[in-house]
């Protein structure tokens, strides 16, 4: 009797241990504990270029995460892409005349949404759309109006 | 219990060709037969873990292989089967392997449970046994617990498969006691397998004799004994030579010694 | 040449034959499942001797292949100048496919060939059939717990190897070689989601117990009752839990993040 009372606390041991294991994945490990999944409400913005932006890329304010992109569609009336934003609910002061950027993170990273606030006195709500927008920077565009402006400058020398 | 008609087949070769057993109720009935012509196998057929290629099998009136799964379990309950190696569940002790059925089967108060599993033992003479483990006993206490473990739940037959053999004088005669003394104590119906003769004919009332497929002779001890059949007479009575040669069939002694060339050759042309 | 033909489609016919037996166990073991609800400390010995007992190795290898991974992790990661992405790194490779995959394997072979040996020696010494004799499906009362005991064990440990994995990755890359601890974590919970990751690594390491413990019971309860068929079906189980394991990886990744 004393040994299978044994092999039921070691089995609980082995249950609680594995739960804590999967617990930690989920929280610590993955956004688990930020998604907050749902919550916050949505504004979109368009864009003529998206670049590599992704579901799920954040969305940050001076460097700081404030929701994700949770959509990215094709507009095929205006031919630009209308990205879909999740802003977590307490940033709920962004001004309506806020720009919306496509940047890198880092010379090779991964692109995200950074906003910069503007100075109207009006927030934008939920189902707003970000009015400014600036496309994501295409390398190759980059280079090529590089050497453009660089063989205009070698023209005038 | 009737056997009628009994056909299996194992692959190419045919273990039983028409076999026809009667075994009375209340009394000790051994199968006796050479190695090898499937006697364990007639108690797999017997108890529906194999199914027979055609014929029937009727104990107590229902066709075996005709049974469904629960039916056939049920008539299970009421047949013991003492198996060669005893098959204790090896990681169960004594007591829990003959409680093991009860268990399965019964609902009992833990109380009730464990005076009929100590009457059991005590009945085999193991019930100062009854916490050790299966690899801590001799074979044949092994058997006894599992003889044990087989009237648990007091069924009405029981097999024996070889419960003699490599058993030291002793303990085979405890067993050939055992088996006899648990059959008339309780009305029990049992059948032996076995090619131990002395032991087996010593306490059958009746003996089927088996070999190639199909009954050779039957009837009690004295009238097998007498059987004019001279392989009846070497297999009672363990004669080296008879109908059953020393020698495994085989091309003479002279030509596989000493293979001449040309027959050689020969050979080599008619393999081609 | 006949011969050779004939020879392939006599292995053809006995691999069929035995896919056909290995599904009809599983049927039979699954039905036996629900009865198991009314006798749950069966299953709790099962928990106990495919969880606990492989608790050990799965944990202490989850550390050093953390930490491993956390060391080669670096050396590439630094070369590019991005050292913070190590925790990502290494928890990525974790939880998607060291965690599932190394466990399954551990487990197989810890777990798997004893499962095997056991099922295997008792059909050699009669004591399945003994239990059919005594009218107890030996299905059901042996092999459904023990089958229903490896799949509830194998998630639990590969989440158990992948989180010490983690750690040993963070003891290394943070402790060791000085990437910052922020970095480690906040990068790593950016990039990991739970629903696409953790989720599909616990589907993952579902399957796999599924198939591992499905494997070792069908060759334990179809093996040759001798101790040569035993030992060769132990064998059989490690060497197939593996390919399978090892396939059903590549056909889970590619179905799961192939987009």
């Amino acid at each position: 009797m004393a040994r299978s009372h044994l092999v039921e606390v070691l089995v609980g041991v082995f249950m609680a241990l594995g739960f804590v294991a999967l617990f930690f994945l989920a929280m610590r490990v993955s956004n688990l504990s930020a998604a907050a999944g749902g919550e916050g409400y949505l504004l979109s913005a368009r864009f003529d270029n998206v670049g590599s932006l992704k579901v799920r890329s954040p969305v940050s304010i001076a460097g700081v995460r404030i929701g994700r992109v949770e959509s990215i569609r094709f507009d095929q009336e205006t031919y630009q892409a209308v990205v879909g934003m999740r802003i977590d609910p307490q940033f709920d002061r962004l001004p309506t005349d806020t720009f919306a950027n496509i940047y890198t993170a880092g010379l090779l990273g991964e692109q995200y949404i950074g906003l910069d606030p503007g100075g109207d006195v009006d927030y934008l709500g939920d189902g707003d759309q970000v009015e400014f927008t600036q496309s994501a920077l295409v390398l190759e565009k980059m280079i090529s109006q590089l050497l453009f402006s660089m063989a205009e400058g070698g023209g005038d020398r | 219990m009737r056997i009628r008609g009994l056909r299996f087949a194992r692959g190419e070769r045919v273990v039983f060709d028409g076999v026809d057993l009667d075994i009375p109720r209340g009394l000790v009935t051994a199968i006796m037969g050479p190695s090898g012509t499937g006697k364990t196998t007639l108690l797999k057929l017997i108890s529906g873990q194999l199914r027979p290629d055609a014929g029937t099998v009727e104990v107590d009136g229902q066709d075996v292989h005709r049974l469904g799964q629960q039916a056939l379990y049920r008539l299970r309950t009421r047949m013991g089967m003492l198996f060669q190696s005893g098959a204790l569940l090896t990681d169960l002790d004594v007591f829990e392997n003959v409680a093991f059925p009860l268990r399965e089967h019964a609902r009992l108060p833990p109380s009730l449970l464990r005076k009929l599993v100590l009457m059991k033992l005590e009945a085999v003479g193991l019930r100062g046994a009854a916490r050790l483990l299966p690899s801590e006993l001799s074979g044949g206490m092994a058997r006894r617990v599992a003889l044990a473990r087989a009237m648990a739940l007091d069924p009405m037959m029981i097999m024996y498969d070889e419960p003699f053999t490599g058993q030291d004088p002793i303990s085979m005669g405890v067993l050939v006691t055992l088996i006899r003394a648990l059959n008339d104590a309780s009305g029990l119906t049992s059948i032996v397998v076995s090619h131990d003769v002395r032991e087996t004919a010593g306490i059958a009332d009746r003996i089927y004799l088996i070999a190639n497929g199909s009954v050779v002779a039957s009837g009690t001890s004295a009238t097998v004994d007498a059987h004019p059949s001279p392989w009846v007479q070497q297999f009672m009575h363990g004669l080296p030579d008879g109908p059953v040669h020393f020698h495994y069939p085989a091309v003479p002694l002279e030509r596989e010694l000493f293979p001449s060339p040309r027959r050689a050759w020969w050979r080599r042309v008619r393999a081609a | 040449m006949l011969n050779a033909i004939a020879r392939l489609g006599h292995t053809g016919m006995a691999t069929l034959a035995s896919l056909g037996r290995a599904h009809l166990l599983l049927g039979a073991m699954l039905i036996g499942l629900p009865a198991l609800t009314l006798r749950p400390r069966l299953l709790m010995q099962q928990v106990y001797f495919i969880g606990v007992l492989s608790t050990l190795i799965v944990v202490v290898s989850g550390l050093f292949v953390g930490m491993v991974l956390g060391l080669q992790g670096y050396y590439v990661l630094s070369q590019f100048r991005a050292a913070e992405s190590l925790g990502v790194m290494v928890a990525a490779s974790l939880v998607r496919e060291l965690g599932p995959v190394v466990t399954a394997l551990l487990v197989a072979g810890r777990a798997g060939s004893a499962l095997t040996a056991e099922i295997g020696l008792m059909k050699a010494t009669e004591q399945l059939s003994g239990l059919e004799m005594m009218a107890v499906d030996p299905v059901r009362r042996v092999l459904s717990p023990r089958f229903l005991g490896g799949f509830i064990a194998m998630p639990l440990l590969a989440a158990m190897f992948s989180a010490v994995g983690v750690l040993g990755g963070w003891f290394v890359g943070v402790g060791l070689l000085g990437v910052d601890d922020g970095a480690y974590w906040t990068q790593m919970q950016a990039k990991l989601d739970f629903g696409e990751d953790i989720v599909n690594g616990v589907i993952k390491s579902l399957v796999f117990g599924f198939v591992v413990t499905w494997i070792a019971l069908y060759e334990g309860y179809d093996a040759t009752p001798t101790s040569a068929g035993v030992s060769r079906a132990t064998t059989r189980t490690v060497v197939h839990s593996a390919l399978a394991v090892l396939g059903l990886d590549f056909i889970l990744t590619a179905l799961m993040f192939g987009d």
